[in-house]
């Protein structure tokens, strides 16, 4: 008997106007897995994240989060199930010091969780420490580096009772060091027993990282494997590149 | 002396409608163009309410703020909400028959008479120089502390880091679990409260006018775009400034040779929003920060 999926999206169609942007899609995320979901430009991987996060309301299909449909729920109220997001063009408040940016994550949980965490101004320099940024706790988010605001997003994201993350190209534009620092970060979620769903471009990051990737292609599912099926698969290559007109 | 003493009344006055703006700007990024009809609506409530319905002054300064917020709510209903989503400047229009519908509201209910909300004559006394009636004195006392209220609701409560964490970046509040339809809401009601505050004390300091509507819209978006377009500290601080040349302008003798009429005061609004953008588009406080 397999366990109920943490992540469950059913037949997930979107048209806006006269453009299908995705196209009759499942896909089931188990908890405590890391699944990437590559694909060219304009493949659907971001309005994806946006129906599930409940930025867009789907045309057709269900989402379903821990056995419960939430297709209906608005994103603030998604946030507040468990659906944490890292935007592709940095999601953080730029003219808030650092420790603010945590501080209103925390402040915006239930009731309940921020008894369970206790003393919030505490909790926030643990964060902030734990990403080593605690020395710019006092600084404007503004004023940080891209691989900074990525890992201040990521930190503050995952905290509280997020079970499931949604990270948008979370090494887009940053150094290899950075990259390292974010790969680990991931990690540590994926010991902590958290679920990730990782938008990126850069493969050999993504197969190092997820336990199973998922490709779109014209905002529908054409592939889906353990990483080294996916990148050996001459599928991928047909996706990003062509068919091989030799072939 | 004494254009100093103007200068900070009439700052005073621009800086609670451009502070309430700014925050509905920086949350909503819409322009609402019925802004100077609220500011009277609030003072002609007060004064029809003290001085036809014959309620006490605290009263009625309680029920014309109430009535203000009223206003503003139904305006969030009905002339924005419905479409800000689907392009920021669909809410112009619908303002701006907003403010004709106003207008004539006023024109019906208040006629194009003078009103003043205190009937007897102001207590007037002479400080550093500068004459300056009890009335005035409270007027810049009172937004002083509404100000300072505002400064500790926004930086040292949690309530204040959600609103403005909804102004810098709506999306991202949103994944947050912050509910920014209700602070939309709470943000455009907490306007029309200032706006209120103003024409009240429009009310009690000079005479109510219908005509006084379209300058106080215009002054308050020179003080928004100059601050630093969504600023809320930045609109405060331009309100003051545009009324202290505003002031200046009219108030010296240029060259020792001559005066610019008092007729052309209302300009230095309009010029200083064009220098503004000519210069420091971003505005005085206008966020210079990295990109990546």
């Amino acid at each position: 008997m397999t366990a109920e999926p943490l992540l469950s999206v059913s037949h997930l169609s979107l048209r806006i106007q006269d453009h299908t942007i995705l196209k009759d899609i499942s896909l089931e995320v188990q908890a405590g897995e890391v699944v990437g979901l590559i694909g060219p430009n304009g493949s659907g991987k971001t309005t994806l994240f946006n129906v599930l996060s409940g930025f867009l309301k789907p045309t057709k299909g269900t989402v379903c989060l821990c056995g419960e449909d939430i297709t209906h729920l608005s994103a603030p109220l998604r946030a507040r199930k468990g659906i944490g997001r890292v935007f592709q063009d940095f999601g953080i408040f730029r003219d808030m010091t650092l420790l603010e940016n945590i501080l209103v994550a925390f402040e915006s949980l239930t009731t309940d969780e921020r008894r369970k965490i206790g003393d919030l101004r505490s909790a926030t320099q643990e964060t902030l420490a734990m990403v080593q940024l605690q020395h710019f706790a006092k600084k404007k988010a503004g004023s940080l580096s891209g691989g900074q605001m990525r890992l201040l997003e990521i930190a503050r994201t995952f905290k509280g009772n997020k079970s499931l993350l949604l990270l948008d190209e979370p090494t887009a534009g940053v150094s290899p060091k950075m990259t390292h620092q974010i790969a680990d970060l991931i990690r540590s979620l994926r010991r902590e027993g958290r679920t990730v769903l990782i938008i990126e471009h850069d493969l050999p990051f993504i197969a190092k990282i997820c336990d199973r990737i998922i490709v779109l292609d014209v905002g529908e599912v054409a592939l889906e494997g353990s990483p080294s099926e996916v990148q050996s698969s001459k599928k991928l290559k047909e996706i990003y590149f062509g068919a091989d007109p030799t072939t | 002396m004494q254009l100093f003493s103007n200068g900070l009344i009439a700052g005073s006055l621009a800086a609670l409608i451009a502070g309430g703006l700014a925050l509905v700007y920086g949350t909503l990024g819409v322009f609402n163009l019925a802004l100077g009809q609220m500011v009277l609506a609030g003072g002609y409530a007060t004064w029809w309410l003290h001085q036809n319905v014959g309620l006490s002054l605290p009263i009625s300064i309680v029920g014309g703020i109430a009535i203000g917020a009223a206003i503003s709510w139904m305006t969030f209903e009905i002339f924005i909400r419905p479409f800000y989503k689907r392009h920021r400047f669909l809410p112009l229009v619908t303002t701006i028959s907003l403010s004709m519908i106003l207008d004539a509201l006023i024109l019906l209910l208040f006629e194009e008479r003078p009103r003043s909300i205190l009937a007897s004559m102001k207590d007037m006394r002479i400080i550093l120089g500068a004459s300056i009636s009890t009335e005035q004195i409270m007027l810049i006392l009172i937004t002083c502390l509404l100000l300072a209220f505002f400064a500790f609701i926004l930086h040292c409560t949690a309530f204040g880091r959600k609103l403005r964490a909804v102004v810098q970046n709506d999306f991202a509040a949103m994944s947050l679990g912050i509910p920014v339809g209700t602070l939309h809401r709470l943000i455009f009601i907490g306007s029309g409260v200032l706006a209120a505050c103003a024409g009240i004390f429009i009310g009690i300091d000079q005479n109510l006018s219908p005509l006084l509507a379209f300058p106080l819209t215009i002054k308050a978006y020179a003080a928004v775009i100059a601050g630093g377009k969504g600023n809320f500290w930045g609109a405060v601080t331009c309100a003051y400034i545009i009324a202290f040349l505003e002031q200046l302008v009219v108030g010296i003798r240029w060259f020792g040779l001559f005066y610019i009429p008092a007729g052309y005061q209302d300009t230095v609004a309009l010029v200083f929003i064009i220098l503004f953008l000519l210069f420091k588009p971003a505005g005085l406080f206008g966020s210079q920060t990295r990109t990546a």
